[in-house]
């Protein structure tokens, strides 16, 4: 029973905890922010496993995890606010040429950030830029300005 | 035989942005959520400063320190310990404590249980099963004189343990363990 509730408990704080870092560790992941990831992971491997490092356990903790994460997905499908709050909504960075910059601030994206996903497009400058959007996933989708095409 | 794959006309659901872009923002969901985290990074913060502190153990705070009132034991233990997590309890003992060139301990059940004593040092020369603890008879020469205990806890809880001489003040303490 420990190891199916200590599997649980893992998956769904360090769904928690991802969700509160920001969603710039998706997409968007710069080399500092991997560090991020693999320590979280790694630290929350050990009180998992505890002492026990049986094959049952390491199976018994993988499907609890397994099944946990199949709950996530179907809960998300069916309560369009639950999804909200386990992977946020879209949000608009860039809107005819303004930037909205309470929410650049706040989702810790800058100019760069978005010249980034941009220069991916061909598009050379911010402002050829109509629409820039900040996906669920965490990545950036830039829309050119139809002047500029 | 073909399947018959189940179709529903598409729907424009999706909110848009200037009547354009279909984005489905919700920025009232998003205001409450920025205000949701940062309550949760001061608690964070807390936490943290907590735990430096020794709140959860391991710390200046977790630190404890007990003396018998007719001085046969003087004891230093954490008052918070942590699940499966070695640590010392350190007992002392006054000149009164040796008889015979012999100091002779009674440490209750749940020193042995949940806090999981692992081993003392010194090698106590005999231990005596019973009274719902273990007496242990250490060789003494003169005070002041020591023994350690090394503990791990097997289990997350509150316990109380005693400690005493016979014949002396029993003292008793309580260890939270944490998770």
């Amino acid at each position: 029973m420990g190891g199916a509730l200590r599997g649980i408990f893992g998956y769904c704080f360090l769904v928690f905890m991802t969700r509160i870092v920001g969603r710039r560790p998706g997409k968007q992941m710069e080399p500092f922010e991997f560090v991020l990831i693999f320590f979280m992971g790694g630290i929350t491997l050990t009180p998992m496993v505890g002492d026990d490092r049986s094959i049952s356990n390491a199976f018994i903790t993988i499907m609890s995890i397994a099944l946990t994460h199949f709950l996530m997905a179907w809960l998300k499908q069916v309560s369009p606010g639950f999804g909200r709050i386990v992977d946020g909504t879209p949000l608009v960075l860039f809107e005819k040429g303004k930037r909205h910059i309470e929410t650049m601030k706040k989702m810790r994206v800058s100019d760069a950030d978005v010249m980034t996903a941009a220069r991916n497009k061909g598009i050379t400058s911010l402002d050829q830029i109509e629409y820039a959007i900040l996906e669920r996933n965490g990545q950036i989708v830039v829309l050119q300005s139809e002047d500029s095409q | 035989m073909p399947v018959n794959v189940p179709t529903k006309p598409v729907e424009d659901t999706v909110p848009k942005v200037n009547d354009e872009v279909a984005v489905g923002s919700d920025l009232e969901f998003q205001y409450r959520w920025w205000k949701f985290e940062r309550i949760v990074w001061t608690f964070f913060l807390l936490i943290v400063i907590a735990d430096v502190l020794g709140v959860f153990g391991r710390g200046p705070l977790a630190k404890a320190h007990a003396r018998s009132k007719d001085g046969t034991i003087d004891l230093q233990y954490e008052r918070v310990e942590r699940f499966s997590t070695p640590s010392i309890m350190t007992v002392k003992f006054g000149p009164n404590a040796i008889r015979d060139g012999k100091i002779q301990l009674w440490v209750s059940q749940s020193v042995i249980k949940q806090l999981g004593n692992q081993r003392v040092v010194p090698q106590p020369l005999i231990s005596t099963v019973g009274q719902d603890g273990i007496l242990y008879t250490f060789p003494a020469a003169s005070a002041p004189a020591s023994a350690s205990f090394a503990l791990e806890p097997s289990s997350p809880g509150v316990f109380d343990f005693a400690l005493q001489v016979p014949g002396a003040e029993r003292l008793s303490a309580r260890v939270y363990v944490m998770p």
